[in-house]
């Protein structure tokens, strides 16, 4: 086999430019600025950064990474690299920051001593996530500085200069994007690996790295010394910008801040409108702490400032708040929330409009037809074969047969989905082990004809479903827990974990069988149930005898995520068997649409017989076991 | 370069290859020493659901979304994601959709939601713009090798019309960067039945 060339993403390649996604750009960006450990668990809109990182570490073998089981977890093994004197880097979605802000807190008292960075992937509109929270907060929480780009150039640029950054200061650099940035492209032009001496060696400093409050009190003094010299620098931080204008717009000075995808959307919307040359805009790079100076500069110089920024108010109420100090609250009309609203992302139609009005302008946009038809919902769904489906289905089955409840403590993973129609079946889902854990409180107040469940996936399991597991067999909270393990983080594209044992860097690693971490956490061997999700016979057997066991007990429903053993399948050119519909014996009962939902298999409403998309079906078989009338089969 | 801003909508079902026709375009725009932009579905809402890209270029392009009504050319890759694009058209916006459909299981869940014909999805956007094309872009792909080469047939359509500023060789060096080798004379040929379909739009 002929050697494979080395990617350009990992290449010494400066002055070279490629259309680069915003999440290879940040990765680029970790190579250039030579961090040596970088951690991550994966979760959208973050998830292509860190292969990307370990294509690059593939060719610089300083370099050293892994997923790490949860972002806590993650976020301690980077900052362990930076005690030990090199450059680290951790990527999460900004949920995941909350689990590790623990660890996140304190380290930025202890400081740093090889730059650190924390990759806050933030998702306003809530494309992928449960929440939209602004995750610039946690730099004023935690007096961290927080980087934000407006472009993935800028990404790549900003994501280098932050580990200088975060040495010149002594503090943990937050580095925050949104799900525009980071699933978005554009040409980036690379710089220079700047390869600098890094020794890893620890110190023993005790006195610094041993959270015990005599260490962290005076810490915390010079935390807020760190902060008040950040905030003297900030007006000279490179990728801030201040552009003052003396011209006027229908007789008055206006000035913008923006930062972010925010700032790009702004520069649109004043192309639109004719105003680029027109307006004063404060540019910000370093969305905390704000640069006291130009703030100042640009509060005196306009007669409105608008303040451009998706979700919360923070650079606003800070604009309002400088207007105070500087005695300017009667000569500064300052606006924000009052025409942008506080939730989902920016438009920059929206923010084109709320110019316009602001300042007198005429601006319509040609109005189009409504239409009197609208495309169909298309959520998103379980795969054709998805192993979570008959897991489902079978759940379903077994409580109508035992004329019980169950009370479904979901979670996060592709299984989530299951809350959706035809199936109905997550009951409650809060955040990552939230099921296991929420199952606890239910089992303790719930009546004895609900029967209490917690359904997770396998590496939702790994990242905090153990702890909540250890609580339930120590309080003997009697709940039924379901681990639908298919072997990969599915839902955020299929990344390796534990229970296949195959780390970041394709490399093998040691897997460890759910079953063993349920043993050890001291689940009796007959209160474990494993099968195979694709047995429709057998798994309807066991789950019921599950169901009406006691205590805690966990049912384990196994088959490979279908959409990498298709990748299997065509590497190893296997040929599926063909599954078919007989006409003959299908009645139109609908069955199989209306109730099981395998989305390869359709409904002819002229014929009123069900059939099967031979481009989406996996071959599992489980309509053959679903459907009433027995239509489906295998072509022989 | 003097083009200001060209704005392209691509928008499909999952695994039909938006994403992957929106790099193809973003690639041959840079390679045309346009400044880029695009915004993709990733995630989630890509399992099956409905998943865009937005794609703009042009020496005033900064942001990566296209403003409301501003596609200049909407590229659907299913016939009923075209009507997901309407908020994004005008009266000059050209409209390439593939014909065939790919039934959501919406239409099974609540009897009040249908599927709507292909006679009507064309009608209804002929009341925003008179450039409505349609083709059998998954025959054409099925011709060209594989059902799989539908998003390059779709391309060749879009740009065969000459309403893409960008050079036709400059799109086809980007399919060949792209596409893996082994599937490469297919989609070269996907791209050229698309191409000669475009073309056929102004007779």
């Amino acid at each position: 086999m002929s050697e494979k060339p080395i990617p350009k993403i990992a290449q010494d390649d400066p002055g070279y430019k490629m259309i680069m996604l915003g999440n290879e750009a940040i990765a680029r960006g970790i190579l250039e600025g030579n961090a040596i450990v970088a951690a991550a668990y994966p979760g959208t809109p973050s998830s292509e950064i860190m292969p990307a990182v370990a294509q690059c570490a593939k060719y610089h073998p300083e370099m050293k990474v892994e997923w790490s089981v949860n972002e806590k977890v993650a976020f301690e093994v980077a900052y362990a690299g930076s005690m030990c004197n090199v450059r680290a880097v951790a990527a999460m979605k900004h949920v995941g920051v909350n689990v590790a802000s623990d660890a996140f807190m304190t380290a930025v008292y202890h400081g740093v001593r090889g730059g650190m960075v924390l990759i806050s992937a933030d998702d306003p509109s809530q494309f992928s996530s449960q929440n939209e929270q602004d995750n610039r907060y946690y730099g004023l929480h935690a007096l961290a500085p927080v980087f934000e780009p407006s472009t993935p150039q800028e990404a790549k640029d900003m994501m280098k200069f932050a580990f200088e950054y975060s040495e010149k200061y002594n503090i943990v650099v937050v580095f925050r994007t949104t799900t525009r940035l980071n699933h978005g492209r554009a040409d980036v032009v690379f710089g220079t690996i700047d390869k600098k001496e890094q020794t890893a060696e620890f110190d023993w400093d005790r006195n610094r790295w041993v959270c015990v409050p005599s260490n962290t009190r005076p810490q915390r003094a010079d935390l807020l010394h760190r902060m008040a010299r950040m905030t003297n620098d900030a007006d000279e931080f490179p990728f801030n910008k201040l552009v003052l204008s003396d011209r006027t717009v229908n007789g008055k000075k206006i000035g913008f801040v923006a930062a972010g995808i925010a700032y790009s959307h702004l520069q649109d919307a004043l192309v639109e409108l004719q105003l680029e040359n027109s307006v004063s805009i404060l540019k910000l790079g370093l969305v905390n702490p704000l640069p006291p100076k130009s703030l100042e500069k640009l509060l005196k110089h306009v007669d409105v400032l608008f303040v451009v920024e998706e979700l919360e108010p923070i650079f606003e109420e800070q604009c309002k708040a400088r207007a105070f100090e500087f005695g300017l609250s009667n000569s500064v009309e300052i606006h924000g929330k009052d025409l942008l609203p506080q939730q989902g992302e920016l438009h920059p139609e929206t923010i084109t409009a709320a110019i316009a009005k602001l300042c007198g302008i005429d601006y319509s946009t040609s109005e189009v037809p409504a239409l009197e038809i609208s495309a169909p919902p298309r959520l998103p769904q379980m795969c054709p074969a998805c192993s979570h489906r008959n897991i489902y289905w079978v759940m379903k089955k077994v409580a109508k047969k035992l004329k019980k409840k169950f009370a479904n403590n979901n979670d996060i993973g592709c299984y989530s989905l299951g809350v959706y129609k035809p199936l109905e079946m997550a009951d409650t889902a809060l955040c990552m082990g939230g099921s296991i854990g929420m199952a606890n409180g239910m089992a303790k107040v719930l009546p004895d004809d609900v029967i209490v469940t917690a359904f997770l996936g396998d590496s939702t399991f790994y990242h905090s479903g153990v702890a909540p597991l250890l609580n339930a067999v120590y309080n003997q909270n009697d709940i039924l827990v379901i681990i639908s393990d298919n072997s990969f983080t599915s839902m955020t594209g299929g990344q390796n974990n534990p229970s296949n044992g195959i780390l970041l860097t394709e490399e093998v690693g040691t897997q460890i069988p759910i079953e063993e971490v349920v043993k050890g956490c001291g689940v009796p061997a007959d209160k474990i149930w494993i099968h195979e999700a694709y047995d429709m016979d057998g798994l309807m057997e066991k789950f019921e005898e599950a169901a009406k066991a006691s205590g805690v007990r966990v049912f384990i429903n196994r088959h490979m995520c279908a959409l990498q053993e298709l990748r299997v399948f065509k590497k190893q050119k296997v040929v599926l068997p063909v599954i078919k519909v007989d006409p003959e014996k299908c009645n139109g009962c609908q069955v199989c649409v209306r109730q099981f939902g395998c989305p390869a298999i359709n409904f002819n409403f002229e014929t009123k017989k069900a059939y099967i998309d031979q481009s989406q079906c996996r071959s599992c078989k489980t309509c053959i076991y679903i459907c009433p009338q027995q239509a489906f089969y295998v072509e022989k | 370069m003097t083009l200001s801003k060209f704005n392209c909508f691509t928008i499909g079902v999952g695994g039909q290859g938006v994403i992957r026709a929106t790099h193809i375009l973003a690639d041959a725009a840079m390679a045309e020493q346009y400044p880029v932009r695009t915004a993709e579905t990733h995630g989630m809402a890509q399992r099956g659901g409905s998943v865009s890209g937005y794609l703009r270029f042009g020496k005033d392009v900064h942001g990566p979304l296209i403003p409301k009504y501003g596609a200049h050319v909407v590229i659907a890759l299913e016939p009923s994601e075209a009507l997901r694009s309407v908020q994004y058209a005008n009266k000059e916006t050209y409209y390439f959709i593939n014909s065939s459909p790919i039934l959501p299981l919406s239409i099974y869940q609540n009897r009040k939601i249908s599927y709507p014909n292909l006679e009507i999805i064309e009608k209804e956007l002929s009341k925003i713009t008179p450039h409505v094309h349609i083709i059998d872009a998954l025959g054409l792909a099925e011709q060209a090798g594989t059902s799989k080469s539908l998003n390059v047939v779709m391309l060749g359509f879009a740009v065969g019309s000459g309403i893409i500023p960008l050079k036709s060789k400059t799109i086809e060096k980007s399919i060949e960067k792209f596409v893996p080798k082994k599937a490469l004379q297919i989609n070269k040929t996907a791209f050229q039945l698309g191409f000669d379909e475009g073309g056929k739009i102004h007779e």
